[in-house]
């Protein structure tokens, strides 16, 4: 195999999430409109709005300096990295020579520093509304990064590698596995999804009001294509999370050849893991309220609590 | 040249720098300019020597035999790999360092005295002499007198920037600290001399070799206490954020960038060289304890670190965070060595992490000192509070800066990144390996290694946002503007420095190569780390069941192309242009008060870890007639450091009572005093006379 042929296959998984990503939130969006009894727009709306965003002409704060203008483009180029690091359909060892990608450390790097340029860039424009969301995103990400490593490790003691396409196929692409402490991780990640994806109870993703609001805060300076950049990195992000998930505990599915049918079999148990774990977000979004915000380290430490219990049972 | 000459002409650039102090008198510019100049031309030596002795060099020590100024002791230099890399270290800190200083000495005291500047040219070149000589020193009595001098000269350095309170009291603590850990390094190096009868490194070995392990343990935790007050390891931390500030920013970059890691080569020395068994692997709880204390460091560090609105000083906690993650690599690294036989690869791993964390914390920090020191120099004011809006009146230093602010936070692509990543690979593997309360133990340490990497990130957003985004908070903000070009080119090396070893931290292995094989034996980091390519990092046994691999310089490469496609799309000309609009504030005229202070921006954090900081906050209301319309808003709010409550203050409660006794039993008459010798006599007697 051809060392190149393994950053293609990486582009190209990364592409499936880009044009997957907007119709993940479209269908999460639908589903709550459903399960709150209304119609909802278009699955596609997502992509809708960008195609209008990409259109329109900036408006920047005359207070903003250059590395506001440099934010959403860097945002958007970090998650797009990440999106190249975790296995969607394709999963195979690294031939000898290439270089190898997919380490989850790296991939939850990149998310990290996604974050940390989208709030540098909330604080330029100088209003208390891009700060406080700053100030929040970051706050949760201090509760949350520990904990999503925390689950990561446990899997990783186990198999010996924290690379994403290794630990899928060292786990010997079973179906998921009823261990406990597989369980008890499963359960930190899916705590760990609400936050990570900005949903409810953690964040609500349909408002910026003052009271609620983590990143949309985040988001409100930008304008234009600056906006379709960061809009675009929100949902690449919610999908890349969710790959995150199935890669680390349901790697069944995944295939380790590329023709085309088995491609087209391993798309289609993607995007039904997929609209699994949508299921579950549109559900809990439906029926939760959101926390108050210093009752999350409380609703995380839960989470904290169960990885380190898996990581315990592994290791004792 | 041969490496010796290198070192012979490092030190006359030093010796020539200090004494460009003689002409301040006539002309203390030119002085300043010199002695810098000295430093950097020492500095480029050192750093050659180092580098030749790293790369291409016999593996065999460089020993040269230095004047015998004493009857009792023969003074040497003997450079091994590992001296050379801390060589290394401090070269780089200090040319950058030196490239900057003058102007910045000029720009931040223009109306520095004559004696004031030769003070500081003395004690620069001094400082950074001492530091250079001590990581080449090759016995005891060499080390324990560049220790002292670099003390010295670094306390010459805090006291002398400002004759205020503030900075006496903090040089005060600062010498009461490091003399504490200089009394116990004494300690531990006068017994190894006495039992290896000599003053010589390899004698000191020969006399640890027949310790027991009980002495051995005890004399390693006595040592590990005395350089980690020097470390600023927690709770001996406490002087750490009053002295480095206090000194001029270049100097703040050298001690926080590079005499911290002379104290931690004096751990690495002692730890796995010195004082280690000839053979089987070091004692388990050496390994604990450095692993413990580098856990606590590191996250009690950064929590302080989170709640400064002094910028130096916020820099100065995140040093005591990075020294934490240090000994978290070195930690690790002893658990798993096991020295005589094959080295374990996990080991090696942990202490080129450890390393190489040395290294970028050296540049990463001296960068963003010196950006602060440009701040401080064109604004005149450290608290941030009064800053904002600097990124559009010093914009190459604000670039410079955020470029410090994601390495320190461990983002990649850059090189904080790479050193933390290896670590969290030696903790997680090696973990795994170990098993047990001691595996559980690492992994968790590695969790806590990822929330540091979190509060890190807050608190640089924080520190970046409240200094140079939004809108200028004071006129002193108002009127700043951009540093003048040497002060660039002394940060621009240091961000060069972080990215060359974040995107290509394959050729930095070759550096680690000697040090790691000389204190574990077997392989080195480049053979182990490096084993497939110097592209690829390796962590774990390479070709066994535990390793993991990334390509830090294709992750690099891949965010820049992306980058720049994103770029193009966006530039894409459109119909409707760039329009520039104030910020909406709600129909209110935009103004500076608008925007999200730093202790706004860390209030959430404040509450969420409220046990440990005990905030207090006082609000004052000053209404007029009416009690619901306010006049005026006073708020102060202040947090508590823990270690210094709880353990300072009772240490001072107990020496002040004792000293009143002693005060009270102290009568002043002189057949009292015979009493008390009589006394004594008596007792030593007793104990001694019966032998």
């Amino acid at each position: 195999m051809h060392p190149f042929e393994h950053i293609a296959i990486a582009l190209g998984q990364m592409g499936l999430i880009v044009l997957l990503a907007p119709f993940t939130t479209g269908f999460i969006q639908k589903l709550k409109a459903r399960l709150q009894c209304r119609t909802g727009a278009s699955v596609w709306q997502p992509y809708r709005d960008l195609v209008k965003l990409l259109r329109k002409g900036t408006v920047q704060s005359d207070s903003a300096s250059a590395i506001f203008r440099a934010v959403p483009v860097l945002v958007l180029a970090a998650t797009l990295t990440a999106a190249a690091l975790v296995p969607v359909v394709v999963v195979r060892q690294a031939p000898a020579g290439a270089l190898p990608l997919g380490d989850a450390i790296l991939l939850l790097s990149l998310l990290a520093l996604a974050r940390f340029l989208s709030a540098v860039g909330a604080l330029d424009a100088g209003g208390a509304f891009g700060g406080m969301g700053a100030s929040r995103e970051m706050t949760v990400g201090v509760l949350v990064e520990p904990v999503l490593m925390l689950v990561v490790f446990s899997v990783a003691v186990s198999t010996g590698t924290t690379d994403l396409g290794e630990l899928a196929a060292r786990r010997g692409l079973a179906p998921l596995s009823l261990h406990a402490p597989d369980l008890l991780a499963l359960f930190a990640m899916l705590v760990l999804l609400l936050a990570e994806t900005g949903r409810i109870p953690v964040d609500n993703p349909d408002t910026h009001l003052e009271l609620t609001m983590l990143h949309e805060g985040m988001l409100l300076e930008h304008s234009g294509p600056g906006l379709a950049c960061l809009v675009l990195a929100t949902h690449i992000k919610q999908l890349v999370v969710m790959a995150l998930v199935a890669a680390v505990f349901f790697p069944a599915g995944m295939t380790a050849s590329l023709a085309p049918v088995d491609l087209a079999l391993a798309l289609l148990v993607f995007a039904g893991k997929a609209l699994l774990l949508a299921v579950f977000l549109a559900l809990v979004e439906s029926s939760y309220a959101k926390l108050r915000f210093f009752r999350l380290p409380q609703f995380l430490g839960v989470g904290f609590l169960t990885a380190f219990l898996a990581l315990a049972l592994r290791i004792l | 040249m041969t490496p010796a000459l290198g070192l012979g002409v490092m030190a006359a650039c030093f010796a020539a720098g200090a004494l460009a102090c003689l002409m301040a008198r006539w002309a203390p510019r030119s002085a300043v300019v010199i002695g810098h100049l000295g430093v950097l031309a020492g500095a480029i030596a050192g750093g050659g020597v180092a580098l030749a002795l790293l790369i291409g060099g016999p593996v065999e020590p460089l020993r040269i035999a230095l004047p015998e100024l004493f009857p009792f002791a023969r003074m040497s230099l003997a450079v091994d790999g590992l001296s050379a890399f801390f060589l290394l270290v401090v070269s780089v800190v200090a040319a950058s360092a030196a490239l900057y200083g003058p102007a910045y000495l000029r720009a931040a005291e223009p109306h520095k005295s004559a004696a004031s500047s030769a003070a500081h040219v003395f004690a620069l070149n001094a400082f950074v002499g001492s530091m250079a000589l001590l990581c080449c020193a090759g016995d005891a009595l060499s080390f324990l007198l560049f220790w002292e001098v670099m003390t010295l000269a670094s306390y010459a350095l805090v006291v002398a920037e400002t004759r205020s309170d503030e900075n006496a009291r903090a040089g005060l603590l600062y010498i009461v600290m490091a003399h504490i850990g200089t009394a116990l390094i004494l300690f531990v190096f006068l017994t190894l001399t006495e039992r290896g009868h000599g003053f010589d490194f390899s004698a000191m070995r020969t006399g640890a070799a027949a310790l027991s392990p009980a002495w051995r343990s005890a004399l390693f935790f006595l040592g590990l206490t005395g350089f980690a007050a020097k470390a600023g390891v927690v709770p001996l931390h406490v002087w750490l954020p009053y002295a480095h500030p206090a000194a001029p920013s270049h100097v703040s970059a050298l001690m926080s960038g590079v005499m911290l890691k002379v104290a931690l080569y004096g751990i690495f020395r002692t730890g796995f060289d010195l004082l280690a068994p000839p053979s089987g692997p070091l004692p388990a709880s050496w390994g604990w304890t450095v692993l413990l204390a580098g856990t606590v460091s590191a996250v009690i560090g950064v929590l302080y670190a989170l709640q400064q609105h002094d910028l130096k000083r916020l820099l100065a906690f995140h040093s005591v965070e990075n020294v934490g993650i240090i000994l978290m690599g070195a930690g690790i690294a002893m658990l798993l060595a096991d020295r005589g036989r094959a080295a374990s690869p996990l080991a090696t791993l942990a202490l080129a992490a450890a390393l190489l964390h040395c290294l970028n914390h050296a540049t990463f920090k001296g960068l963003l000192f010196l950006g602060a020191g440009g701040v401080l120099c064109r604004t005149h004011v450290r608290n941030m509070e009064e800053l904002g809006g600097l990124a559009r009146r010093m914009p190459w230093t604000a670039w410079l800066f955020l470029l410090g602010a994601v390495a320190i936070s461990a983002l990649p692509p850059l090189n904080g990144f790479v050193s933390e990543w290896m670590t969290f690979q030696a903790l997680v593997l090696g973990g795994g390996k170990l098993g047990g309360a001691s595996g559980l133990f690492s992994v968790l340490a590695a969790s806590m290694l990822a929330l540091t990497g979190g509060l890190a990130a807050a608190c640089f957003v924080k520190a970046f946002g409240a200094t140079f985004l939004g809108r200028p908070r004071s006129r002193h903000a108002e009127a700043a503007r951009e540093v003048p070009l040497s002060m660039l080119g002394g940060m621009l090396v240091l961000a060069i420095a972080c990215v060359v070893l974040g995107v290509l931290p394959g050729f930095a292995m070759l550096l680690l190569e000697r040090p790691t094989a000389q204190l574990l034996g077997g392989p080195g980091a480049s053979q182990l780390v490096t084993v497939h390519g110097p592209l690829v990092l390796t962590g774990g046994e390479p070709g066994g069941a535990l390793a993991t691999s990334i390509s830090v310089t294709a992750v690099a490469g891949l965010f820049a192309g992306f980058a720049l496609l994103v770029w193009l799309v966006r530039a894409w000309p459109r119909r409707a242009g760039r329009r520039l609009e104030p910020t909406w504030t709600c129909g209110m005229a935009p103004t500076s008060r608008f925007d999200f202070t730093a202790t706004a921006f860390a209030k959430s954090l404040r509450l969420i870890f409220a046990m440990l900081y005990r905030p207090h906050r006082k609000v004052e209301r000053e209404t007029g007639d009416n009690p619901y319309v306010v006049k005026r808003l006073h708020y102060g709010g202040d947090i508590v450091d823990v270690a210094e409550m709880n353990l300072y203050r009772r240490l001072q409660h107990l020496v002040t009572t004792l000293s009143t006794a002693v005060r009270d039993r102290s009568t002043g008459r002189i057949h009292g005093y015979i009493g008390f010798v009589l006394g004594t006599l008596l007792v030593v007697l007793i104990l001694y006379g019966r032998g």
